[in-house]
């Protein structure tokens, strides 16, 4: 019998709460766990880089040029990097890499817990959780941060030669402007945010399967039951911080 | 012992390959958080000494953390605070760098702007960049330039704009008949009689000042002939007066005639005088005196007849005699 939503997600939580301070633990970072975690690590964030680095300067070169020209056309020019900003580096990006490692890495790691589950590789205890589970769901995590990190850098980046070009003159107003987008409480909301995004596309999938029902049949429902769990609590988290900000 | 999930064809060589990557991605991350939060404090001023200025405003809406205090149209500081004051007016506390402090002095006027399509602009200006710099923590007041506030104000005056135009432009307005008598005044001024013809109101009355015009150049013409006729007679005058035999001559002789009968008159009178003091000496022969005085007073009454005939000859001859006479007409 299938658990409530509420139920699953209260389950979830309690599965994250336990990842997360193994995660803190240091003695949770043996040779193999790091050995892993750092192979998920490569698999989520490097082997995408060249591409995602492209994508991330294709969406920033178009957006910005699609806001300053529309800015331009209102008269709030000056306001267009910081709309840049707001849009597409505090909020965007940081969910398109959610989605984008949730989808790619979450996913396959979901089918694979299922799939462990089943086969009774889980049944050892915690340390099955510890040796199996744990440094893949690090590596999720490290791969979410890192990619928004890269990829918001990149946009910033772009921004600048969107704008200004190569000339160096357009300095001292963006400066400025990213100065004052980045207020110190901004910067630690959207920290919390890429930390809260990070724990939830790595512990999930695996949470989401590791609940899931003992039966082959089951193991390809266990992919989409993460990925739906991941987006709700991407749009939970996203909505929070919106009206945090905003409100 | 579980067994290896990820790639486990070759785990060894995945291994050797993924940790320097991984290390290489986290690296990479961190400089990157590093680098981006020390370029932010440093864009929001934090390496860079500054001096504070607090404006006072009536109404802080719209003031925000962060937002600029413009000089030219150039950031030259930053809102870092703001809260109500004791006497109920916004305190906005603002952080001036100070390569940017120059740009404020003592006189500078600080205004905050509202305008209709985004934000609230704080704006310095300075009319007297000689000015004595503006002092660390000086508290100014803001004045304000709200569009919105003006906006029913305005609406008013434009709505009362319109109506005059309204009135102005109807059917029957003063202006429309004003151009209804331009439009006529310039369609007669178009017609024969030309401007004319528009001041006068006809092309009759036109045609009579052209007229009154020709006679006065005729009349003109005319005195121009007197006048050159006149001066002709007048140098005949003059010659006939002045010249050699002319009239001052003349009479410049018969003075001298004049003074000659005088000379005489003078003598018969001194006779008489003498002749009347022997009369009154011998009044016993006042008979035989009686013939000596007889011929005496013939001579007397001719040397006067002669003075008096001298004397007319003068006043035929002076032209400018004065006219005793009064002419009747």
């Amino acid at each position: 019998m299938q658990a409530t939503s509420p139920v699953r997600a209260f389950r979830w939580a309690l599965f994250a709460a336990e990842a997360l301070a193994a995660a803190l633990s240091p003695s949770t970072y043996t040779a193999p766990v790091l050995a892993l975690a750092a192979r998920q690590l490569c698999a989520a964030a490097w082997d995408v880089l060249p591409g995602f680095v492209a994508a991330c300067a294709v969406l920033g070169l178009l957006l910005i040029r699609i806001i300053d020209s529309t800015a331009r056309d209102f008269g709030l020019a000056a306001h267009s990097l910081d709309l840049y900003v707001r849009l597409l580096v505090l909020e965007l990006l940081p969910m398109l890499v959610a989605l984008f490692v949730a989808v790619r890495s979450g996913a396959a790691l979901g089918t694979e817990v299922a799939l462990l589950r089943v086969s009774g590789a889980l049944d050892r205890g915690n340390e099955a959780l510890r040796a199996e589970l744990l440094p893949r769901g690090i590596g999720v995590a490290a791969a979410v941060v890192a990619l928004t990190v890269i990829g918001c850098a990149l946009a910033l980046a772009v921004a600048y030669f969107g704008l200004y070009g190569f000339s160096p003159w357009g300095h001292d107003a963006y400066a400025r402007a990213v100065g004052n987008a980045f207020a110190p409480v901004v910067m630690a909301g959207f920290a919390l945010k890429v930390a809260f995004f990070a724990v939830a596309v790595a512990v999930v999938p695996v949470a989401a399967a590791v609940g899931g029902p003992r039966e082959m049949r089951s193991v390809p429902d266990a992919a989409p039951r993460g990925l739906v769990g991941v987006f709700l609590f991407l749009a939970l988290a996203e909505g929070a911080s919106i009206g945090l900000q905003y409100a | 012992m579980p067994e290896p999930l990820v790639d486990p064809a070759s785990p060894h060589d995945a291994a050797a390959r993924a940790g320097p990557r991984a290390i290489a991605v986290l690296v990479g991350t961190a400089v990157i958080v590093a680098t981006f939060v020390a370029y932010v404090l440093y864009a929001r001023g934090a390496f860079e000494r500054t001096q504070s200025l607090v404006l006072m405003a009536d109404d802080g809406a719209g003031v925000t953390v962060g937002m600029d205090l413009t000089f030219s149209g150039f950031p030259v500081g930053r809102v870092q605070k703001i809260e109500l004051a004791a006497d109920g007016k916004a305190r906005i506390e603002i952080d001036v760098p100070e390569r940017d402090a120059k740009w404020l002095r003592a006189s500078s006027v600080f205004t905050l702007e509202r305008s209709l399509v985004g934000g609230a602009r704080l704006r310095a200006f300075t009319g007297d960049l000689g000015d004595k710099p503006l002092p660390h923590g000086a508290v100014r007041q803001v004045l304000r330039g709200d569009a919105t506030e003006e906006l029913p104000g305005l609406i008013a005056s434009a709505k009362r704009l319109l109506e005059n135009l309204e009135h102005m432009t109807a059917q029957d307005s003063s202006l429309n008949a004003s151009f209804e008598s331009v439009r006529k005044l310039t369609e007669r001024m178009g017609g024969a009689g030309g401007a004319l013809a528009g001041i006068l109101g006809s092309e009759e009355n036109a045609r009579k000042v052209i007229t009154a015009l020709d006679r006065a150049n005729a009349t003109l013409a005319s005195l121009e002939k007197v006048s050159a006729r006149l001066d002709g007679m007048l140098g005949k005058a003059d010659e006939s007066v002045f010249g050699p035999g002319g009239v001052m001559e003349e009479t410049r002789k018969t003075v001298a005639q004049l003074n000659g009968a005088l000379a005489e008159a003078r003598e018969s009178l001194k006779k008489a005088d003498a002749i009347l003091a022997d009369a009154q000496k011998i009044s016993a022969s006042a008979r035989d005196a009686t013939t000596d005085l007889g011929s005496l007073r013939a001579e007397v009454e001719v040397t006067l007849r002669r003075v008096t005939t001298l004397i007319d000859e003068i006043n035929r001859k002076w032209p400018f005699a004065r006219e005793r006479e009064v002419k009747l007409p």
